[in-house]
């Protein structure tokens, strides 16, 4: 493996898959179950919808601490401030969610769409471009939970990724878009690993079905729970509106398989 | 005329999308369904069946390995990129899912830009747009006659349909909110107090349309009668009314 990944030993972990799919319900819980466990956590939101904010029970805000962490020169590019790198702009400007779990957010679009968040943006690519060379971060969980679809997967905003958490629903509409997601992935990273997470699974053969559709191995399956579609409509964390869950208990063993390091470790 | 359907990824754009299309063709208009999402789904919805679907996907593809060519006009866009489905809607899939030129978020042909140029003279454009409010941002006067946003009662979905439905009042464009796999009261309480006032369209959580999309079906083929598809056909007939010059 690459030289210069080598160094990190915490896991580094993408959230990918269709719209809907659960992605950020998993990366939420997933998150916080791993910082309640002693792990250090970073999630990085690079949606600009709302996801994994909810999902975390972290506030959501107008307020993006990251617009501050970079300016435009006089040619009109985008830069850091003066004194600040990857390893200040996380520390500074990532933001306290439940469990000590730390959240960076690229921000979220309001009505006058991604202008005003230009400088966060920047920021936020630069940043996850930078992040294998933070040594502070060595030994933390990095957890990104990435926008619908396979766009951001194709055009590189994960690079610190080294396993993609490939989350579908029973649906083919899930499944085909995990599929498309899973080749572009695969096609431009030979360096990350890819597993699957059923969701929304009605039984243990809507997950088969899944992975025979996909050929990805199988990390987990969490099955359908009306405590977590509570949960999402109450817009409260499903780790605290149904903490017991089957759900929830199913990323629990996500959570074992991870720590177990069941999927390789770089 | 002209439709959009906007709303989060994963709360039934695509099957509100396919099934008004369907219904609103065996009403004899001739209609143009768009696939304006960045993941193109919408042949599912409309019958075509999955494989299909990624074929179709795949020809678009085929513009950015250079295996196509590219299209000048609008006409032979439709032309050479649509196909027929079932009751005679025609589908185009506007959208490239995979690498165009690095850094470019519309990828190929924009939605608002189709919606522009296609001729919607006696016929009716369906477009199913991507997830989110990007292109719902982008649209103009001239672009949609009428937006509908499908919402269901989650939280985070509800954040982007009043996101959508306040961007449309802006421009002072017509909204319709499709409440979507509502169970009860309190799934239609949550999703009335987000959108507000506007005008709104109940659909019954259904175990018909749940079955077709895990079969990869048309809802309206898995069970034209089921509550939840008689709605979705309900609204066609309004908006094709709707299209009559009064």
């Amino acid at each position: 493996m690459s030289t210069t990944v080598a160094r990190a030993t915490g896991l580094r972990l993408a959230v990918v898959g269709k719209g809907g799919s659960g992605k950020s319900t998993v990366s939420g819980t997933l998150a916080r179950i791993l910082a309640r466990r002693g792990h250090r956590v970073l999630a990085l939101d690079s949606d600009t919808l709302p996801g994994i904010t909810f999902s975390l029970g972290a506030e959501l805000t107008d307020d993006v601490p990251l617009n501050a962490a970079a300016e435009r020169n006089e040619k009109g590019r985008w830069h850091f401030i003066k004194g600040v790198g990857p390893a200040r702009a996380v520390q500074r400007y990532a933001t306290d969610a439940p469990d000590g779990v730390r959240l960076l957010q690229i921000g979220k679009n309001d009505r006058r769409g991604v202008g005003p968040n230009r400088a966060s943006h920047n920021a936020f690519y630069q940043i996850v471009h930078r992040l294998d060379d933070v040594r502070s971060l060595d030994d933390w969980v990095i957890l990104g939970d990435l926008p619908a679809g396979a766009r951001q997967a194709a055009y590189d905003w994960a690079p610190y990724a080294r396993h993609f958490l490939l989350v579908v629903e029973p649906t083919w509409q899930s499944m085909l878009t995990a599929r498309r997601v899973a080749r572009i992935t695969k096609a431009m990273r030979d360096d990350v690993t890819l597993s699957l997470v059923v969701n929304k699974a009605e039984g243990d053969a809507d997950a088969v079905r899944a992975q025979e559709f996909l050929d990805v191995p199988l990390i987990a399956i969490v099955p359908v729970d009306e405590g977590v579609r509570r949960a999402e409509r109450a817009g409260i964390a499903p780790l605290d509106g149904a903490p017991d869950s089957p759900a929830i208990r199913a990323i629990e063993g996500l959570a074992d398989a991870l720590d177990a390091g069941s999927i390789e470790r770089i | 005329m002209k439709i959009v359907v906007a709303g989060k990824g994963g709360v039934g754009k695509t099957t509100v999308s396919g099934t008004i299309a369907r219904a609103l063709s065996r009403a004899g208009n001739d209609v143009l369904a768009l696939d304006a999402d960045t993941n193109p789904m919408l042949g599912v919805s409309l019958g075509l069946g999955p494989e299909e679907t990624d074929l179709l996907v795949a020809v678009r593809q085929g513009l950015d390995t250079g295996e196509t060519e590219h299209e000048k006009t609008t006409e032979g866009f439709v032309q050479r990129f649509g196909r027929d489905a079932p009751d005679g809607v025609r589908l185009v899939v506007a959208s490239r899912i995979e690498r165009a030129n690095p850094g470019c978020a519309c990828c190929g042909v924009s939605a608002e830009s189709l919606l522009a140029e296609l001729e919607s003279e006696g016929k009716i454009i369906v477009g199913d747009l991507e997830a989110g409010i990007g292109t719902v941002m982008r649209l103009q006067e001239g672009h949609a006659d009428v937006v509908l946003v499908v919402a269901q009662p989650t939280a985070k979905s509800l954040f982007i349909a009043r996101r959508a439905v306040e961007l449309t009042d802006d421009r002072g464009g017509r909204v319709i909110v499709v409440a979507n796999r509502v169970r009860d009261d309190e799934d239609l309480a949550v999703i009335r107090e987000a959108v507000g006032d506007c005008e709104m369209v109940i659909v019954p959580d259904e175990p018909a349309i749940a079955l077709a999309d895990r079969e990869g079906r048309a809802a309206i083929d898995v069970d034209e009668d089921a509550p939840g598809v008689r709605v979705l056909i309900e609204l066609a007939d309004r908006l094709a009314s709707m299209a009559v010059p009064a």
